[in-house]
């Protein structure tokens, strides 16, 4: 019964993991360098809801899943400063660089620095923790090795919705079509009519935006440290070169795929006992320090048989 | 309307970065014509298209537009004036359906005919509307360059700028496609046409201009050009 409460706890982590590979991969796709900085966006936004959670602490109402009322106005606002924070990035330092990709992944690691570095001016290098009661694991599922909780629950949740909305922006809207349309072609974007100044800043407000509610759930489902964000970011890396970098929907299934592969490492050092016609003794004894290489190994393999990823396109 | 040519390029120079590929170039598009512009590779002919439509700014000279100078002016607003693009590749998007690259094709539209164009384009090129929900990226060369006009065609331009549309095309399907291009004139859309495959293009043009190291080296009737010696012998293949 193990299986089930480790892939109960990769969902939950995936979830968070899927948060930031969409706005990496959305980035990637429309302003076509990978953004260092992405994971510290995720660490802006889980202190901007912190800073609003503490400001909403006399705030009463009622709560969800565990969580107050003010929690879910936090996590707006961890989605609002991330993506304000990705705007006026883009717009100060981005776009007046003409250095082509390279020299814009190089720029995004001093922003990511500079992110950091402001983090821990205002907060200190300590972990924190939002002021929320802990919870216990729910009842009804411990029997089935299942420990998550409530709060988990309202990650898991949240993560669908925005996935979802986000799909239904993408597939159904005018403008998720034209975000569509740049990544695919930006030069017959532009030839179309497409003014593509506005999908940029529209792309890193959804992207940004994501990052900061996945970095709120982060700081839930953890703690809070200014290194957080950055510390989650080559596994998020990893999920969108496994999705297909540049791919929405290859983000999200390599995001799914690398949290449940992070979660579910003691599973290999007790594979004998889930295989059948394997000796219950035999097994990979790795132990869960590695879980970030072993997602790696995953991804490597992955792309040895698929060279574009999962959803990638080639070219 | 007034006299003006509905296109012209006035003394141009222009290029890509540093290097100069256009010297001194000037034409002209009336409306309801056909124009071919032939010449050896490295002429400047898709670079002349590529300055009319604002994908490259000139250097010197201008691109009028019925009179109006849109030197310089970004292709996103060139498109709303009247003045439509096929790039000669990577002209659909590969990754949306048949009928999403139409929508694209219609952003510039500021009126509520888009769906209706959209069912007269469905209309016309058949083959579009069979294929509606397929993704661009699964059609043939020749019905991509379909979908490809049918995308440009979509703001009902009056002046249409078309780079080597038979590029790539199995002859017959190359012949479908002049055919093709022959019909939308007949719409009243003047076009300026890039085309490596010279007498075909010309065939069908009204004038044609021969592009030699940036600049104009013979222009006329598109039979005078056909039946110049001079045109044939160096630019025609004999």
């Amino acid at each position: 019964m193990a299986v089930l409460g480790l892939l109960a706890d990769g969902l939950v982590f995936s979830s968070i993991i899927v948060l930031g590979s969409i706005g990496l991969s959305l980035v990637y796709g429309i302003a076509d360098f990978a953004n260092f900085a992405h994971g510290d966006t995720m660490t802006v936004g889980a202190y901007a809801a912190l800073v609003t959670f503490g400001g909403l602490s006399g705030v009463g109402g009622p709560s969800l899943l565990g969580l107050p009322a003010a929690f879910f106005l936090a996590l707006a606002a961890g989605f609002v400063v991330a993506a304000l924070v990705a705007v006026v990035t883009e717009k100060l330092v981005y776009e007046p660089l003409d250095i082509g990709a390279i020299g814009l992944l190089i720029t995004s690691i001093g922003v990511a620095f500079i992110y950091r570095g402001l983090v821990r001016i205002v907060f200190t290098a300590e972990s924190t923790r939002y002021d929320v009661q802990s919870i216990r694991p729910i009842e009804a599922l411990v029997p089935y090795g299942v420990r998550v909780t409530y709060h988990d629950v309202a990650i898991v949740i949240t993560s669908v919705v925005l996935v979802g909305s986000l799909h239904a922006l993408l597939q159904y809207t005018d403008l998720g079509r034209k975000m569509r349309a740049m990544a695919d072609n930006p030069e017959l974007a532009r030839i179309s009519g497409i003014r593509t100044d506005r999908i940029r800043l529209v792309t890193w407000t959804v992207g940004g935006g994501l990052a900061g509610v996945g970095g709120t759930f982060l700081g839930l489902f953890n703690r809070l440290s200014p290194r957080m964000g950055f510390n989650l970011l080559l596994l998020v890396f990893a999920a969108v070169i496994l999705g297909g970098i540049g791919s929405v929907y290859g983000a999200m299934l390599g995001g799914l795929l690398i949290g449940v592969v992070h979660e579910s490492m003691p599973l290999l050092s007790g594979l004998g006992g889930l295989l059948p016609l394997v000796p219950d003794t035999l097994g990979i004894p790795v132990g869960i320090e590695y879980a970030e290489a072993v997602a790696f190994v995953i991804m490597v393999a992955v792309l040895l048989v698929r060279p574009t990823g999962i959803a990638g396109e080639g070219t | 309307m007034s006299d003006e040519p509905a296109l012209e390029l006035v003394d141009v120079d222009g290029g890509y970065g540093e290097v100069q590929v256009l010297e001194d170039l000037s034409l002209q598009l009336e409306a309801g014509e056909i124009v071919c512009l032939i010449g050896p590779n490295g002429a400047g002919k898709s670079t002349a298209l590529k300055t009319a439509f604002g994908l490259l700014t000139p250097w010197t000279g201008s691109v009028r537009y019925h009179g109006e100078d849109i030197s310089g002016t970004a292709p996103e607003e060139v498109v709303r004036k009247g003045i439509g693009y096929v790039p000669q590749t990577d002209n659909v998007f590969g990754s949306l359906s048949l009928d999403e690259n139409l929508r694209m094709g219609g952003v510039a539209r500021e009126d509520d005919r888009l769906e209706t164009v959209v069912e007269e384009l469905y209309d016309r090129f058949g083959i579009l509307r069979e294929k509606r929900g397929a993704k661009a990226r699964e059609l043939s060369g020749g019905q991509r360059q379909v979908l490809a006009f049918a995308r440009a065609l979509v703001t009902e331009p009056d002046v249409l700028l078309i780079d080597e549309p038979s590029a790539g095309l199995a002859p017959n399907t190359a012949d479908e496609v002049f055919a093709d291009v022959e019909a939308v004139n007949a719409m009243d859309t003047a076009i300026l046409m890039v085309e490596q495959n010279a007498t075909k293009g010309l065939e069908i043009s009204d004038r044609g201009y021969v592009l030699d190291q940036g600049t104009v080296a013979y222009e006329g009737d598109a039979d005078g050009l056909l039946d110049d010696p001079e045109v044939s012998e160096l630019y025609l293949g004999g």
